[in-house]
């Protein structure tokens, strides 16, 4: 969503003369969103959307301060320090992208006890105080290889990307894809490389495997990791399999190049970095006495062939395809869950 | 003398029997199928941490505490600094090759002002630095991949006479180091600073400017390297050189060089760097899972830096 319609959707929320209650409930209040990672494009995308959206709402008084602050070391203690830090200055709520699943389980206690809200989102904590906005990583691996049943209903081989190892949405989404291939079983995994989400780390590692590899049929991947795969699969003259695209801009770039080219046809899934909005809105629902249920999930962003041009032109030059959400949004996915 | 040479000789000469038996290995695996695509991938992808790995030797050599943790930043910084000024202008190229190696040159005495000015030690200054400049490169282009103008990236991917042509850029590099640290007056004055500094000192050297010269000429490398790097893979990521920070010091210590000090070798960081990415292909060929794979490259390191010391020792 562009700035301007941000604008005339907070005029018009405004003049329809909501109760104004709704939103001086939450006008006092302050969000912190705790990071723990800002090194690549898609923490970036997700600290901007942050920037437009929370200080469009601070500007119009939905709460007094959204601030955003980031760990600089990926590290589970220094994000469980910072958590406690936020505690002090007294943030009414806190919007967390947890470097660990349990690793800040007793932080995020402290911080409930303290009666502060604890929302995270992408990446979830399992302390049960916290509210979580999930997304369906296992989904996203297994609708890879349906998506590739379609295509090639005969199967074949693939070629499976993973992220960083250690790392719970990397275990997720391989879990995906491997229940997928379990379910679609004329496909088969003939090679697995760690890719890091990364497009240099995954051209080296395909680069460094595709010798030793039979024909390719396609290539399943977890996002940022698509066109690393394409340039080393092109470099080895090999035929272009279908390779899913996660959402990156130079990604889908590439496939409208091909496309252009010689028809290539492919589909490309990931997660929209502005789900830090939605989990901002959630933590204002929250903090304005709305009942939430603990457990939200998001949908991931699905680009297709048709709609290829419209993601392409939308996304910004080196970035990754986003959308922001709304406070509409949020009520929507809150309300799906109940 | 000779027993000198032959010493010399043997330690570097494991790096290559290792990158040889991991090579054979992994090309058994498709009875002899993937020679050229694997040995070409190995030259493509060894060329940086070639690049990256001479800058670290030179530092290395100058004796114990002294490493460049900065290495990954700077190759980010450069990379998406030298890009975004390019744009895609293919007349800029030039311009923004000059740029990389300008910020490696700012780096490089950044790096060195912190070391002598306030006393850090070289592994806290050059830490520090180095989140000062990766916050820089995400100030700069918050994340935003730009490409590479088209025949920056060709020449990138490109070969020449069956090599790729990065290789060919490494052994540029290779042979000017190699000439630096073995024929100039710096290469000796180097060693000597790393055998023993005071005796350097004392024996009329410029300890300081030599030690400066050092961290900015593994800077300038290391920027070259994220300049190619950006170029070879579409565009400048964020996170780009992380795994060029172990690598740089990996094949320096596989290649035998000393991490005493005093004692480099440039052949070595070549078997070391073609040793370091067949072995990660091997195990991908064989199929490990990713924690096994690590744990074996740990080992088989271990095994390989074993095998080159206790050779030397006995000698």
């Amino acid at each position: 969503m562009k700035i301007s319609q941000m604008l005339l959707a907070s005029v018009a929320v405004l003049a329809i003369g909501m109760p104004a209650a709704a939103i001086a409930d939450t006008s006092d209040k302050r969000i912190a969103l705790s990071n723990n990672y800002a090194g690549n494009s898609w923490r970036q995308a997700m600290l901007t959307s942050w920037e437009l959206v929370t200080g469009e709402a601070v500007s119009v008084g939905v709460v007094a301060a959204a601030d955003a602050f980031t760990t600089a070391e990926n590290q589970a203690t220094e994000q469980a320090a910072q958590i406690q830090n936020l505690i002090l200055q007294g943030y009414d709520a806190i919007v967390l992208n947890a470097a660990s699943p349990t690793a800040l389980n007793g932080a995020v206690r402290e911080a409930c006890d303290a009666g502060v809200i604890v929302v995270s989102f992408d990446g979830i904590v399992t302390e049960p105080c916290a509210w979580r906005i999930a997304v369906e990583f296992r989904e996203m691996g297994r609708v890879q290889v349906e998506y590739l049943a379609g295509r090639i209903p005969e199967g074949g081989n693939l070629l499976e990307i993973r992220g960083l190892a250690g790392v719970f949405v990397d275990d997720e989404i391989s879990a995906g894809i491997h229940q997928g291939v379990a379910e679609f079983s004329q496909f088969q995994i003939v090679g697995s490389v760690h890719g890091d989400w990364a497009q240099d780390v995954a051209q080296r590692a395909v680069a460094g495997v595709l010798p030793s590899l039979p024909q390719i049929d396609a290539v399943v991947t977890q996002g940022g990791d698509g066109y690393g795969a394409a340039q080393a699969i092109a470099a080895a003259g090999r035929d272009m399999p279908i390779i899913i695209m996660g959402n990156r801009q130079d990604e889908i770039a590439w496939w409208k190049e091909q496309k252009d080219a010689n028809g290539y046809e492919t589909m490309s899934v990931s997660i929209a970095p502005g789900v830090s909005t939605l989990a901002f809105w959630v933590a204002q629902q929250i903090l304005d006495g709305e009942d939430v249920p603990q457990d939200l999930v998001v949908p991931f962003l699905t680009i297709t062939q048709d709609t290829l041009e419209e993601a392409l032109e939308t996304t910004p030059e080196g970035g990754v395809a986003n959308v922001e959400y709304s406070l509409d949004d949020a009520k929507a996915v809150i309300a799906a869950a109940k | 003398m000779t027993q000198l040479v032959s010493i010399y000789r043997s330690r570097w000469i494991w790096s290559f029997v290792a990158a040889a038996v991991v090579w054979t290995i992994t090309v058994m695996f498709t009875g002899g199928a993937s020679m050229v695509g694997l040995t070409q991938a190995a030259f493509t992808f060894a060329a940086f941490s070639i690049i990256v790995g001479l800058g670290q030797m030179f530092v290395i050599t100058l004796g114990p505490g002294n490493v460049d943790l900065s290495i990954p930043a700077t190759m980010t910084l450069s990379g998406t600094v030298a890009l975004k000024f390019i744009n895609v202008d293919a007349s800029l190229i030039v311009p923004g090759f000059l740029i990389a190696a300008g910020i490696g040159l700012g780096v490089g005495l950044a790096n060195y002002s912190l070391i002598k000015l306030l006393r850090i030690p070289p592994i806290i200054a050059t830490l520090a630095m180095s989140f000062i400049i990766q916050s820089t490169a995400i100030w700069t282009n918050r994340g935003l991949r730009i490409r590479p103008p088209q025949p920056l990236s060709d020449f990138a991917v490109g070969f020449t006479f069956g090599l790729p042509n990065l290789a060919w850029v490494a052994l540029l590099i290779s042979a000017l180091i190699y000439l630096l640290l073995e024929k100039s007056v710096f290469g000796r004055w180097v060693i000597a600073v790393g055998q023993n500094m005071r005796a350097a000192r004392l024996a009329g050297i410029p300890v300081d400017g030599v030690r400066c010269l050092t961290y900015v000429l593994c800077a300038v490398l290391a920027a070259i390297c994220g300049f190619f790097l950006a170029s070879f893979s579409g565009g400048a990521a964020l996170n780009m050189g992380a795994e060029y920070l172990l690598m740089s010091i990996a094949v320096v210590v596989i290649g035998g060089t000393s991490v005493a000090g005093g004692d480099s070798n440039v052949p070595g960081i070549w078997g070391a760097s073609l040793f370091m990415f067949l072995v990660v292909s091997m195990l991908n060929t064989y199929g490990f899972d990713a924690g096994y794979r690590m744990i074996m490259t740990g080992i088989i390191i271990i095994g390989v830096i074993i095998a080159a010391s206790s050779r030397t020792v006995r000698i």
